[in-house]
């Protein structure tokens, strides 16, 4: 049977990952980069140029002047933002194809709803900037996307499993597949060089015992998985895993900021859409 | 999916029904802190508020009955008696029940009442919906505390990068900075070379120059002294080409010499009083001649204001004025030559002295007028075949000027004429009496008076060549190979005067000069040489060198001799001083 390491060997040889997103997450947590670094790497791909450009001059950066310079875009998204998008526009082109089992196209709808529930709790609850739970959210199912790609058939066997309710989708992939999606994808994103919570945090993205800090990047992960799950942006139908006993908690006592959270969910949604998904056409 | 999700559909399995209308409760015992309260959910539970309603159940039933029906207060009677009332709330799905304790009299029936009740429970929802707002506006400022912190963030992070820029600046500049050294030093050590080289090279040409002229010097003595013998016309007309060539031949090999010298930075100008007019007048004469055989008139003027002795190397002057009025008459057919030298820029603090050399020739083109100058060039590769000449008068001239301060230019126009000039800075001595020590060149040297020579060189050629010039003057002479031999000589016999060549085998002419004043000042060794003994005077030592450099006659003076002879020997040199060591 077939361990992580040796489905992510696999993948990579199937798919390489874009050089640009991997440099550009690097050098997002390296102290000593600069805007002339993150250039030097954008400007390779005209896509993301635009991209970035229309993300900088969007209502929500609200600048009276139009930037059309890669470096000035860069310093005013700032370098985790611009890792961020880089992070959307590499794996939106992986999260492609459809079918009944698995649909990878509701798996992207569905990651990028936690990401965006994420940010919005980061934000709006804990006062964080948001921008870690966005890239965990963004990738934290990345896993699921390789297994698809390199052992689709065990992945569709284990959704079945699933579903039929013989356990929980981390323990049907483990034995049908030897690992799981959470292990996968964290091994993955360590070769991107993403940040130690982030990486922990999709690790145990399906480990509801484990005790974490409310507001760490795996608890805020979790719940807006929940949510996200639980509104049915979820593409592997199944019986949902109950949301950890401190998270329920903690919502019933911010019962009201909740409220406000799915109530804004639309309209945030709607202008992430615009900022990372518009194209030109 | 229907509808969009609601925090109720998300969380179903987090709340039951109490979690929902509990803090409602909460809100309305807020605005009626003395109403007893209980709220009836559509599955039938209750809840109460803080005070305990005590309503029957059929009274209950039959209350929320009515309230569901209609959206209005519906009173009845609690079991104290007071007056109960009942409302839907329906964004609960509940009925809200409550009594005033003691409130006997129906509200709903007097006159507002209904109103009174309808706001009261209004700002109860209200109050609810405010618990909204709060959290709502908590939320947009945590928004806005983020937004202020990134905004921070990218400041700090900009300010970062700058300086991080500004650190990799500097280090960029260092490596500049340091590889422009490293460049720099390169390009001097290799300039340095060069230099050397060139050096090398001059040092060769000049040492070519002395080889050549040795054999040169030979060939000029005899072939003077063969057109002197007796000759038919046709051998009288061979022996006049190889003096012809001979000289052009030795005039190429000295503008060589010149040139390395100038080159090599060994040439040295003298700085010493001279009579500019003078030096003028006599180019002017010596070319007077030549100019006429040709039909072209020849002057010279010199302005108002140039003062008549001046200082500086009236030699390296002349050299360069016999060059440009040697190339005028060469390239003038007919008109005339005009040698003209000026003050110019009037009385400032260095005056300045325009020396020009005018002509009516044949002029040169434009983009010729360059590379006159530069060396074995002339203006035009046939000009060498009709007007002959070595191509190196201009080079050299142009560097003398400019070794003397100036710089030579040329204006020309083709079939008009030329004219070369330069400014020079002129230094006026002071006038002194004239001193008639040095008769004028060309002055034939008195006849002979006789005396014995010793003649000191290594070369047999020169030896034989020199020998019958002083003989035929009426001296006598004996050869010595070398300074041995020639110390040998004095040993044995007293000279009138020693003609001591410089280069030699065995023992140098400096050398042996030094021996012969060291054993002039020692009276003991003095008595082993007849030659040295009973003189009265020092012995006479005349130096004869091929180098004809300022260094070289130094060179002769510091070793005491008394003086100097460039080779080759020109008769009239030769005989001059002759004349004057032996009177």
């Amino acid at each position: 049977m077939p361990d992580a390491n040796d489905l992510i060997k696999k993948f990579s040889e199937l798919k390489t990952l874009p050089h640009v997103a991997i440099k550009v997450a690097q050098l997002s947590s390296d102290d000593n980069s600069t805007m002339q670094d993150f250039e030097e790497i954008i400007k390779l791909d005209p896509v993301l140029v635009t991209r970035l450009l229309r993300l900088v001059n969007s209502p929500y950066f609200g600048l009276v002047q139009k930037i059309e310079s890669i470096s000035k875009a860069v310093v005013f998204t700032g370098m985790k933002q611009l890792r961020n998008l880089v992070a959307v526009e590499a794996l939106r082109n992986m999260f492609k194809g459809d079918d009944e089992e698995f649909s990878a196209r509701k798996l992207w709808l569905h990651s990028a709803t936690v990401a965006i529930l994420a940010e919005m709790i980061a934000k709006r609850i804990f006062g964080q900037d948001g921008e870690d739970v966005f890239l965990a959210g963004i990738i934290h199912d990345i896993g699921l996307i390789v297994e698809n790609q390199v052992a689709g058939e065990e992945l569709r066997a284990a959704c079945k499993a699933f579903r039929a309710g013989e356990g929980n989708l981390i323990d049907c992939e483990r034995a049908m597949l030897g690992t799981d999606h959470a292990e996968v994808g964290y091994l993955l994103a360590k070769d991107w060089g993403l940040p130690p919570e982030v990486l922990s945090s999709i690790r145990s993205h399906h480990l509801s015992g484990q005790k974490k800090s409310l507001s760490s990047v795996g608890s805020i992960l979790q719940l807006a998985e929940f949510m996200a799950a639980k509104m049915k942006y979820w593409p592997i139908p199944g019986p949902l895993e109950p949301l950890p006993a401190d998270l329920a908690r903690h919502v019933k006592n911010m019962m009201a900021n909740y409220k406000i959270i799915i109530r804004d969910l639309p309209g945030e949604m709607a202008k992430a859409k615009e900022l990372y998904e518009a194209d030109a056409d | 999916m229907s509808g969009e999700p609601t925090f109720e559909s998300i969380f179903e399995d987090l709340l039951d029904s109490g979690e929902q209308l509990r803090p409602f409760l909460v809100v309305v015992e807020s605005v009626l802190p003395e109403a007893a309260l209980a709220l009836q959910d559509a599955a039938g539970s209750l809840f109460f508020g803080g005070r305990p309603l005590s309503l029957s159940l059929a009274e209950r039933e039959r209350l929320v009955a009515g309230a569901r029906m209609r959206p209005d207060f519906v009173s009845g009677r609690a079991e104290d008696g007071s007056c109960c009332y009942a409302r839907l709330i329906p964004n609960l799905n509940a009925v809200l029940l409550f009594a005033f304790a003691g409130g006997k009299e129906d509200l709903l029936l007097l006159p507002g009442g209904s109103t009174l009740l309808a706001n009261t429970l209004a700002l109860a929802l209200l109050r609810q919906e405010q618990e909204i707002l709060v959290a709502d506006k908590e939320q947009a400022l945590k928004q806005i505390g983020i937004l202020k912190q990134q905004h921070g963030k990218l400041i700090e992070d900009n300010y970062r990068q700058y300086r991080l820029n500004q650190e990799r600046e500097k280090e960029y500049a260092k490596k500049l900075e340091s590889e422009i050294a490293r460049q720099t030093a390169e390009l001097r050590e290799a300039n340095a070379r060069l230099e050397e080289i060139s050096r090398l090279k001059s040092d060769f040409l000049a040492n070519m120059s002395h080889e050549l002229r040795t054999p040169m010097n030979a060939i000029i003595g005899f072939t003077e002294l063969l057109s002197e013998t007796r000759l038919d016309s046709e051998q009288a007309e061979y022996t006049k080409t190889i003096a012809q060539s001979a000289a052009s031949l030795l005039a190429l090999i000295n503008d060589i010499l010149d040139l390395a010298k100038i080159e090599s930075g060994k040439l040295e100008l003298e700085h010493i009083p001279f009579d500019l007019g003078e030096v003028v007048q006599s180019i002017c004469a010596m070319f007077r001649i030549p100019a006429r055989e040709k039909g072209v008139a020849i002057d010279c003027a010199i302005g108002e204001g140039v003062p008549g002795r001046v200082l500086g190397d009236s030699v390296r002057l002349r050299q360069v004025l016999v060059n440009l009025v040697g190339n005028a008459v060469k390239f003038t057919d007919r008109g005339r030559i005009d040698i003209l030298v000026e003050m110019e820029g009037g009385a400032t603090a260095r005056p300045l002295c325009r020396f020009s050399v005018r002509d009516t020739g044949i002029g040169i083109p434009a983009d010729r007028r360059e590379a006159i100058f530069d060396k074995f060039t002339q203006a035009d590769g046939s000009t060498t075949r009709k007007y002959g000449g070595t191509g190196l008068g201009l080079a050299i001239c142009l560097q003398l000027v400019s070794l003397m301060g100036g710089r030579l230019v040329v204006e020309s126009e083709v079939g008009k004429g030329s004219t070369f000039s330069f400014l020079l800075p002129v230094e006026a001595a002071a006038a002194v009496p004239v001193e008639s020590c040095a008769p004028p060149m060309g002055t034939a040297p008195h006849p002979a008076r006789g005396g014995e020579i010793l003649l000191v060189e290594d070369n047999v050629v020169n030896q034989r060549l020199a020998t019958i010039l002083i003989q035929r003057e009426g001296y006598q002479v004996e050869v010595a190979g070398d300074g041995v031999e020639a110390l040998a000589c004095l040993q044995g016999r007293a000279y009138d005067l020693v003609l001591m060549d410089v280069q030699m085998p065995n023992m140098d002419g400096m050398t042996a000069t030094r021996k012969i004043r060291e054993i002039e000042a020692n009276p003991e060794l003095r008595q082993e040489y007849a030659g040295l003994r009973d003189r009265k005077r020092p012995q006479i030592v005349i130096g004869l060198t091929a180098h004809a450099r300022k260094e070289d006659e130094k060179a002769c003076y510091e070793a005491g001799m008394d003086g100097f002879l460039s080779k080759p020997i020109i008769k009239a040199k030769l005989l001059k001083l002759l004349a004057e060591m032996l009177p």
